[in-house]
């Protein structure tokens, strides 16, 4: 992904909301160096400073915005995003709350009316063997089928920017059985119906199914269970995020799993990510998103 | 004490009388081959009810040695299940486990109010993880039983977990609430079970363990993570078991440990008279080997 969009060979300008703590910062310094990105800093001019000395970073490589609070850093961030001055704007040292405030303001936001704001990730596991598109790991609570339907759409715009023609699409269960225990069936059976009549854009879309035959072949051969995803899905769709959070995170903590994510549904791409995650984890998702980007165009 | 692998299920089963497992409808080649396994071992002891020509059968195409095999001849698969529960409830076997017969005909005999193994308790499963990133054994429950369980079956689920974690000698078990975020949120019914719960351990209402919750999986499962979010919790990074929001969160956390985290894995329905062995055919066999013996170690000293 990320040599992808350094052999684009455009840049990308971003704007980063109250950007001033090392990880954010030593993310922005590969992306720059790198040549894909142009990163605005909006913060504290004396702590941006501090933390490009002690990390040995040339400050002359980032365009640095005075802002004395996080609230109109993410405001100052937000609003040029909006306007054009820059392509993606992205969380810096700034908490959610305030962050998305901006962002989801309905006169200087990046939310068009009646739009789904959700997450999607991009995951490598080892014990896998391709990426998965994981969705929704962060924002929408328990779906409905509206949401569960802009979760799938935002998946596979992704998948195809990485090429995946025809996204296999699993949406996940406990079982594969449709059962009015579980109303998340209900919602899968009609999106594989709309999946089959064009209501969602082309893929080969199967749920619900359980994690296995979803993601292997072998489980697929054993239970008997006919299904056009047969164990080889790119996209997971999860029926609540109590589901998919500690998904996302066991690949990351016991499947030595890397990801990418960004928040959909904005009219411009969103990095937003836990102020605790790596520089590594960091870079990938602004590389993502200027991918992302790039389609907007 | 601390567990770190399966293996050390064996350590426990050391000193402990060998115990009777009844297998029902044991015509079932996966199962039969797991019973036997453990019975060459020395950790059980078999009684197989079922159909007697199939299980012959069975056992002389996948080698199985059952000469010496207590059997009792029920080709009907439902009389066989009464058989073998009935066999419990009279004190004749440890341990029940499932044979070549559906899951809900086997709840349905062990749930009978007459000659059932009911101990006014809910049945849960548990479930417990060896994971190589993981500095020691970790329970999950409720991944296969209980569908949406409200505050009071949550209760009933940890009583049972604790009970059986404390047979295999985990003291005082630290027990971390899932939940998608760490903070209460009213929008999240898991979350403020989990602050209930963690208030009712507290209290003393919940004993012999120590509750913490809402807590996110990151959380629960690394200190780090923990600081990073400046989290004060004795369970943090340090959790004995996992606690569920429910049935299709425990499942997938479930799968996505075999498959992607390639855990080792043993599983046993507590909440009956004695624990129940249910595994299924995508079960692998070291999962059906060492289920059958953590139902042996957790079973309660006469």
């Amino acid at each position: 992904m990320a040599d992808a969009v350094r052999t684009a060979g455009r840049k990308y300008r971003i704007a980063v909301a109250w950007g001033q703590d090392h990880n954010t910062i030593g993310s922005l310094h590969r992306a720059v160096n790198e040549g894909f990105v142009e990163a605005v800093l909006i913060g504290s001019v004396s702590e941006i400073g501090k933390v490009c000395r002690e990390s040995g970073y040339d400050p002359s490589l980032f365009t640095v915005i005075g802002s004395d609070d996080e609230k109109s850093a993410a405001a100052t961030a937000v609003r040029m995003t909006a306007e054009g001055d820059a392509d993606i704007v992205m969380k810096g040292l700034v908490g959610t709350g305030n962050f998305l405030k901006e962002v989801m303001d309905k006169e200087k936001g990046l939310l068009a009316p009646g739009s789904v704001m959700s997450y999607v990730c991009a995951v490598e596991i080892p014990a896998y063997k391709k990426l998965l598109f994981v969705t929704d790991t962060a924002v929408i609570p328990f779906p409905d089928l509206k949401q569960k339907v802009a979760m799938a759409e935002y998946a596979l715009t992704m998948a195809r920017r990485f090429g995946i023609a025809m996204p296999k699409v699993a949406l996940i269960g406990a079982s594969e059985k449709v059962s009015d225990h579980f109303p998340n069936t209900l919602d899968y059976s009609e999106m594989c119906r709309m999946a089959e009549d064009g209501r969602i854009s082309p893929c080969i879309m199967d749920g619900p199914l359980d994690l296995f035959l979803a993601c292997d072949p072998e489980s697929v051969k054993i239970k008997g269970v006919p299904t056009p995803v047969d164990g080889d899905a790119d996209i997971l769709l999860f029926p609540s995020l109590e589901a998919c959070n500690p998904f996302y995170k066991s690949l990351m903590l016991f499947g030595k799993g890397e990801l990418a994510g960004m928040i959909c549904g904005t009219t411009k791409p969103v990095v937003l990510m836990s102020r605790s995650e790596s520089e590594l984890s960091k870079y990938y998702c602004v590389a993502l998103s200027c991918l992302m980007a790039s389609e907007n165009n | 004490m601390v567990l770190k692998h399966l293996s050390e299920l064996k350590d426990i089963l050391v000193d402990k009388p060998t115990r009777r497992l009844v297998l029902a409808a044991a015509q079932d080649q996966t199962s039969l081959t797991s019973v036997i396994s453990a019975a060459r071992d020395g950790y059980i002891e078999p009684i197989l009810v079922g159909d007697k020509e199939a299980i012959q059968n069975i056992a002389s195409e996948n080698n199985l040695d059952i000469s010496g095999v207590r059997m009792i001849h029920e080709p009907d698969t439902e009389v066989a299940v009464e058989i073998a529960v009935k066999m419990v409830r009279s004190n004749q076997a440890d341990i029940l486990m499932k044979g070549k017969v559906g899951t809900s005909t086997l709840l349905k005999a062990v749930l009978n109010k007459e000659w059932g193994l009911r101990t006014g308790s809910l049945l849960s499963h548990i479930a417990i993880f060896e994971v190589e990133a993981y500095h020691k054994l970790i329970a999950v429950t409720d991944v296969a039983m209980n569908i949406a369980p409200n505050l009071q079956d949550k209760i009933a689920i940890v009583n049972n977990s604790v009970a059986c974690l404390n047979r295999l000698g985990v003291e005082l078990p630290k027990v971390a609430v899932l939940g998608a975020v760490e903070m209460v949120s009213e929008n999240m019914q898991a979350t403020l079970d989990a602050a209930l719960l963690s208030k009712m351990n507290q209290r003393d209402q919940i004993k012999h363990c120590i509750i913490d919750g809402p807590l996110a999986f990151d959380n629960a499962i690394s200190l780090d993570s923990a600081n990073h979010k400046g989290i004060r919790s004795d369970v943090a990074g340090d959790t004995d078991l996992l606690l569920m929001p429910d049935i299709e969160v425990g499942n997938v956390l479930y799968k996505s440990l075999v498959f992607f985290a390639h855990a080792k894995v043993a599983a046993v329905i507590l909440g009956a008279i004695v624990p129940i062995v249910l595994t299924s055919r995508s079960d692998s066999d070291q999962a059906k080997y060492d289920s059958i013996l953590l139902a042996a170690a957790v079973t309660k000293n006469e």
